[in-house]
C-alpha cells in the first residue's frame, strides 16, 4: 500500500535568448547632467512591474556620478522620447540599460572635459561617485551641484545619447539556420512536491531556482522576477486552464480560471549567477521570461519521482493525477496478476 | 430611481453626499470622490485589489453597495498614511523587501496585510498567509510581500529595530546593490494612477459591442438607434476607419472592429461613446446587427484538413506560420542509437491575468496629435499601425504609455487602443475604455497552447544522437505573435543541449478560438516543457541521474546551436551546478520519490492543509470562552 501523502523531487535546466529574436534590435536613450547635481534621462518605455525604472536609475547614477534618488526618468512617450521599442522580450536591460549607460556617458564626457580644463588635469583621471567629483590622485574634489553648475557657467549643457544595438540574424526559411541573439541565458530548478493521493492534490513545498542573469543590477530585483515567474510556472503546471467551448469561453472569471495565492507558494531558494556579457557595456543580461521556462517541467518531474505517474497534459490537476494513480494501480495489478 | 443620500467618515473626514443607488461602493470612491487608490481587478470579490476597511472590518469594496456602507466608517489606501507624512510600517516594508512590482495589486495587499496585523499583532507566517489568501497578485509570486508582512509584524511589535525598514547601504556601487524600488512609495499608497484611473475634463466613456459568434459574417449593422440615444456622443464600426486598418505583430491581418466577418466570440463589432457608461451600456443594445453564421473551426488540426473553414483568404490552409530548423541527418542520428524515446505533450491556453485589466484614455490635442495613453507594452509599434488606421502621419499619432499594471506579453497587441482614437476623433472629445475582467478574459491573447510530438535517440551512455520535435499550436483567430512565438519555441526547443541532428517543425493554425499571442516566454515555456519532460523519461529508461543526462548533453563554450550559431561561454554547466548544490540534491535515477533522503529540508516549506491554521486561535478562543 502507498502511503497517502508522497513527495519527490524533479529538475529541469532551460535556455534563453535576450531581446528581439532573430533581428537586429535597438533602443535609445538621452541624458543630462542637471541642476543641482541630479541626472535626467529620457527613453521611450515605463515600467510594467520588472523594476526597469529603478534599474535605469542605478545604472545612470552609477554612470553620472550621482545618487539614484536624484534621477529623474522621463519615459514612455513616443512624441517626447527617443525610441526604446517594446516593453518585453526580457530586452528592458539589455537594451535600455545599455543605451542610458552610454548616453550618461556621453553627458559626463562633456562634464569631465571642463571640470579637468578647470582643474588643470587630464579628463581621464575624472572620477564621480554618489554626488562627488574627483580627479583622482589629487586633492580636487566638488560636488556634482557644482561641478554641473561650473560647466554651464562656461557655457556647456552637459547631455548626452546613446544607442545600443544587438545584433541577431534571421533564420534561414528552409533549415531554420541563423544567429537569433548574441546573448544567451541558462537555468536550472529543482522542485520538491508532495502528492495526496487520496486527493490528487499537490503541494510544491520547495524551488530551488539557479539563472545566470549576466550581471545583478538590483540582486532583489531578480530574485522578485524570478519568484513572480516560479509561480507563474507553477499557475500553469497545476491549476491554470482557459478553457472554450466552441469558441466560448468558459472561464471569464477567477472563480473559474484558477490562479495560485498565498497558500500555494512553496518557498523559493534564489541562486544568481553571474556569467557577464562580453558584447555589451554592462555585461548584465536578463531575467523576466526566462525564470519561468523550467518551473512546469521540474513540478511535473517531481510528481514522478514522489507518485510514478508521468502528467504529460498540463495542468497536472487532482483529477488528472487521480486518473493517472488509478490506471497505474490497474497496470500493476495486471502485471502481478 | 432617485439618488440616495449618503454620510459616512472616509479617512476621518465626514462626507456628505448623493449618489446613484445602483453604485457599488467601489464605484463610489473612485468616481465619485475621485479616490482611486482602491482599485477594480475583477469586479466579483475575486481578487482583492478593491479592500477597504468598513467599520473597521476588511471589506471588498467591489461587492458592497453604496448605500450599505451609510453611516459607516470607511478607511482606504489613501488614509492609511497621513497627508504628507510617514507611510506606515507595512508600507514601508512593502518597500524595503520590494514586494510591490507592477503594483496594481498592493493596496488592496497592504490593506488585507494591516487587517492582519490588527487582527493579530503576533500573527505566524502560517496565518498571514491564509489572512492574504483572498488577494491575488501576479507578478510577484507573494514571496517579498510574506517578507514584508514579517517585518512589518517585528517592528510594530518592537521585536526589530525601525532600521530594518531603512534602505541598505550605497556601498561603492549602485550597480548590483539593492536599492529600494522608486516606484514603490507611489504603489503602496495608492498614488500612482494608471490608465483607468485617469479622468481628463468632458471626458466621455466608451462601451464596446462584441461578437457572439465564432465565426460569422455580418449582413448589416444599424447604428441609428443607438446614435439618436441623448447622451450619446457618436457610434463607431470599421466603416469609419479613414486608413487602411489592419494590426498584427507579423501580418496586419486584424481590423480593429470586424469589418464584414467576425472570427471569434468577444471580437468588437461596433464602440459607442457616450456621457457616461450606463448610457453607453444602453446604446450598445440599441445597435441591431444581422449575422450569417459561418462554419466554424475549434481545432487546430481540423483547421488544416482539405475542406476546412477558412479564416483569412491569404492563408488558405490556416496556417498562420510553419517554422523549420534542420540540422544534421536526424535518420542516421536515430540509426545510431541505443533507445529511442516516442512521445507526446500538451499544454493548455492560459490566460494573462494581470491584475489591471485593459484601459486607455484618447484625445486629440490642440495641434491635432491623436493622443492615446494606455498600458501599452509597444508604443513604437503602436504609433506606426495607428497612423496607417488613420491615415495620419507618423507625428501626428502619440502614444503614452501609462503605468503598466502587469502585462506578461498581453499589452503588446494594439486590440483596444485604434477604437479609442476614432472615437476621440469623431467625437472630438476625451475618450475613455476600461475593461471588464470578463472582457479582458473573453477578447484578449493567451498563451498559445501546444501538442508536441517527440522523438528522441541515445547512445546507452545518455547522449543524445537525434530529435525530432514536432509543435502544432492554436494561435485562434488572427495572426498577433503567432509567427513570432513559433519561431522562438523553434529556436529553443531542443534545449541547451549538443544534439548533432534534429528536425523541429513547429506550426501556428488559425481557428475560430481566442487568439493566442504574446506570453512571457512566446514559445520557449511550451517547448521546453516537453524537452525536460522527455529527458526525465529517457534518464529512468537509462538509470541515470537527470542531472548526470543533462551534463553529458549540455552545451559547451563554443557550441553550436540547433540553428547552427557559435556561441562563446556557455554557462549551463554552472548553472547545474548550483541548482544541484542549493538543493542538496541526491543523485539517483527518478522514480524514487519517498526513498531519497534529500526530502524536507531547509529550502521547504511545512506542507499545509486549508483551514488548519486558523486552528489553534479558533482553538484558544473557545477554550477562552467555555
Ligand atoms: S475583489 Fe473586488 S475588484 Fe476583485
Ligand atoms: S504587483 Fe501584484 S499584481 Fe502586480
Amino acid at each position: 500500500m502507498m502511503q497517502r501523502k508522497m513527495r519527490g523531487r524533479g529538475v529541469a535546466a532551460s535556455w534563453y535568448g535576450i531581446a528581439r529574436t532573430a533581428t537586429i534590435d535597438r533602443a535609445g536613450a538621452w541624458a543630462e547632467l542637471d541642476d543641482g547635481g541630479t541626472g535626467k534621462i529620457v527613453t521611450g518605455v515605463t515600467e510594467i512591474g520588472e523594476g526597469i525604472l529603478t534599474v535605469l536609475a542605478q545604472i545612470a547614477a552609477e554612470e553620472l556620478g550621482v545618487r539614484p534618488e536624484d534621477i529623474t526618468i522621463g519615459d514612455n512617450d513616443t512624441a517626447r522620447s527617443p525610441e526604446a521599442a517594446h516593453a518585453g522580450a526580457t530586452r528592458q536591460t539589455y537594451m535600455i540599460g545599455n543605451s542610458v549607460a552610454l548616453a550618461c556617458r556621453d553627458a559626463r564626457t562633456k562634464l569631465d572635459a571642463e571640470i579637468a580644463k578647470v582643474w588643470g588635469v587630464e579628463t581621464e583621471t575624472i572620477r564621480a561617485f554618489n554626488g562627488e567629483i574627483w580627479s583622482e590622485g589629487s586633492n580636487l574634489r566638488m560636488s556634482m551641484e557644482e561641478a554641473v553648475d561650473l560647466c554651464k557657467k562656461r557655457g556647456i549643457v552637459p547631455v548626452g545619447s546613446g544607442a545600443f544595438t544587438a545584433h541577431g540574424t534571421g533564420l534561414d526559411p528552409v533549415n531554420g539556420t541563423g544567429s537569433p541573439w548574441q546573448a544567451y541565458v541558462f537555468g536550472c530548478q529543482v522542485a520538491e512536491v508532495e502528492v495526496d493521493t487520496v486527493t490528487g492534490e499537490v503541494q510544491v513545498l520547495g524551488i530551488w531556482a539557479a539563472h545566470d542573469v549576466g550581471r545583478a543590477i538590483n540582486p532583489r530585483g531578480v530574485e522578485g522576477q524570478i519568484e513572480g515567474g516560479v509561480v507563474q510556472g507553477l499557475g500553469q503546471a497545476l491549476m491554470e486552464d482557459y478553457q472554450l467551448d466552441k469558441g466560448h469561453t468558459k472561464t471569464h472569471g477567477f472563480a473559474k480560471y484558477i490562479l495560485p495565492t498565498s497558500l500555494d507558494i512553496p518557498q523559493i531558494n534564489t541562486t544568481i549567477i553571474e556569467d557577464r556579457d562580453p558584447k555589451s557595456p554592462l555585461g548584465a543580461k536578463g531575467i523576466g521570461e526566462p525564470a519561468l521556462v523550467p518551473t512546469a517541467p521540474a513540478i511535473m518531474n517531481a510528481i514522478y519521482d514522489a507518485v510514478g505517474v508521468r502528467i504529460k497534459s498540463l495542468p497536472a490537476t487532482p483529477e488528472k493525477i487521480l486518473a493517472a494513480l488509478a490506471e497505474r494501480a490497474m497496470r500493476t495489478k495486471g502485471v502481478a496478476a | 430611481m432617485s439618488d440616495l443620500e449618503l454620510e459616512m467618515h472616509i479617512n476621518g473626514r465626514a462626507v456628505k453626499r448623493r449618489a446613484a443607488p445602483h453604485l457599488r461602493l467601489l464605484d463610489f470612491l473612485r468616481d465619485d470622490l475621485n479616490m482611486t487608490g482602491t482599485k477594480e481587478g475583477c469586479g466579483a470579490g475575486e481578487c482583492g485589489t478593491c479592500s477597504v476597511f468598513v467599520d473597521g472590518k476588511l471589506v471588498k469594496s467591489c461587492l458592497m453597495p453604496v448605500g450599505k456602507a451609510n453611516g459607516a466608517r470607511i478607511e482606504t489606501i489613501e488614509g492609511l498614511a497621513p497627508k504628507g507624512g510617514d507611510l506606515t510600517e507595512v508600507q514601508r516594508a512593502f518597500h524595503k523587501t520590494g514586494a510591490s512590482q507592477c503594483g496594481y495589486c498592493i493596496p488592496g495587499m497592504v490593506m488585507a496585510a494591516t487587517s492582519a496585523l490588527r487582527e493579530n499583532p503576533d500573527a505566524g507566517i502560517e496565518e498571514i498567509k491564509e489572512r492574504l489568501g483572498g488577494n491575488i497578485c501576479r507578478c510577484t509570486g507573494y514571496t517579498k510581500i510574506f517578507e514584508a508582512v514579517e517585518i512589518a509584524r517585528d517592528v510594530i511589535a518592537g521585536r526589530l529595530s525601525a532600521a530594518a525598514l531603512e534602505p541598505d547601504p550605497a556601498g561603492n556601487s549602485f550597480i548590483g546593490n539593492n536599492v529600494r524600488r522608486l516606484d514603490a512609495p507611489s504603489k503602496v499608497s495608492g498614488r500612482l494612477r494608471y490608465a483607468g484611473d485617469m479622468v481628463m475634463p468632458d471626458m466621455l466613456h466608451m462601451q464596446v459591442l462584441r461578437s457572439p459568434h465564432p465565426h460569422a459574417r455580418i449582413r448589416v449593422i444599424d447604428v441609428s438607434a443607438a446614435h439618436a440615444l441623448p447622451g450619446v456622443a457618436c457610434v463607431i464600426t470599421a466603416a469609419d476607419v479613414p486608413g487602411e486598418d489592419g494590426f498584427g505583430v507579423f501580418v496586419h491581418d486584424q481590423p480593429i472592429m470586424a469589418r464584414g466577418i467576425v472570427r471569434y466570440v468577444g471580437e468588437a463589432v461596433a464602440a459607442v461613446a457616450a456621457e457616461d457608461v450606463l448610457t453607453a451600456k444602453e446604446a450598445l443594445r440599441l445597435i441591431k446587427v444581422e449575422y450569417d453564421e459561418l462554419p466554424a473551426v475549434f481545432d487546430p488540426e481540423d483547421a488544416m484538413k482539405i475542406g476546412a473553414p477558412v479564416l483569412h483568404d491569404y492563408a488558405p490552409t490556416n496556417i498562420t506560420k510553419h517554422i523549420p530548423i534542420r540540422k544534421g541527418d536526424v535518420e542516421q542520428g536515430f540509426a545510431e542509437a541505443d533507445l529511442i524515446v516516442e512521445d507526446y505533450y500538451e499544454t493548455q491556453q492560459v490566460e494573462h491575468a494581470y491584475l489591471e485589466p485593459e484601459a486607455g484614455l484618447a484625445y486629440v490635442d490642440h495641434d491635432d496629435v491623436v493622443t492615446v495613453i494606455s498600458p501599452s507594452q509597444n508604443i513604437t509599434h503602436h504609433r506606426h499601425m495607428l497612423a496607417k488606421i488613420i491615415d495620419k502621419p507618423i507625428n501626428k499619432v502619440r502614444f503614452i504609455m501609462s503605468p503598466v499594471g502587469g502585462g506578461f506579453g498581453g499589452k503588446e497587441d494594439m486590440i483596444y487602443q485604434g477604437m479609442l482614437a476614432l472615437a476621440a476623433m469623431k467625437s472630438g472629445r476625451p475618450v475613455r475604455l476600461v475593461y471588464t475582467r470578463e472582457e479582458s478574459i473573453i477578447s484578449t491573447a493567451k498563451r498559445h497552447p501546444a501538442r508536441i510530438t517527440y522523438k528522441m535517440g541515445l547512445k546507452n551512455d545518455g547522449r543524445i544522437t537525434a530529435v525530432e520535435f514536432k509543435m502544432i499550436s492554436d494561435g485562434g483567430a488572427y495572426g498577433m505573435s503567432t509567427e513570432g512565438v513559433m519561431r522562438k519555441a523553434a529556436i529553443l526547443a531542443c534545449g541547451p543541449y549538443d544534439i548533432p541532428n534534429v528536425k523541429i517543425d513547429t506550426i501556428g493554425v488559425y481557428t475560430n478560438n481566442t487568439p493566442s499571442g504574446a506570453f512571457r516566454t512566446f514559445g520557449a515555456m511550451q517547448a521546453q516543457f516537453a524537452t525536460e519532460s522527455h529527458l526525465d523519461i529517457c534518464a529512468e529508461k537509462l538509470g541515470l541521474d537527470p542531472f548526470e543526462i543533462r551534463r553529458r548533453n549540455m552545451m559547451q563554450d563554443g557550441a553550436i546551436t540547433h540553428t547552427q550559431q557559435t556561441l562563446g561561454k556557455v554557462s549551463i554547466g554552472t548553472v547545474l551546478d548550483a541548482a544541484e548544490t542549493a538543493s542538496h540534491w541526491e543523485a539517483g535515477a527518478p522514480g524514487r520519490g519517498e526513498s531519497r533522503s534529500d526530502l524536507g529540508g531547509e529550502g521547504t516549506r511545512a506542507p499545509c492543509t486549508l483551514g488548519a491554521r486558523f486552528a489553534p486561535a479558533v482553538a484558544k478562543v473557545k477554550k477562552e470562552v467555555a
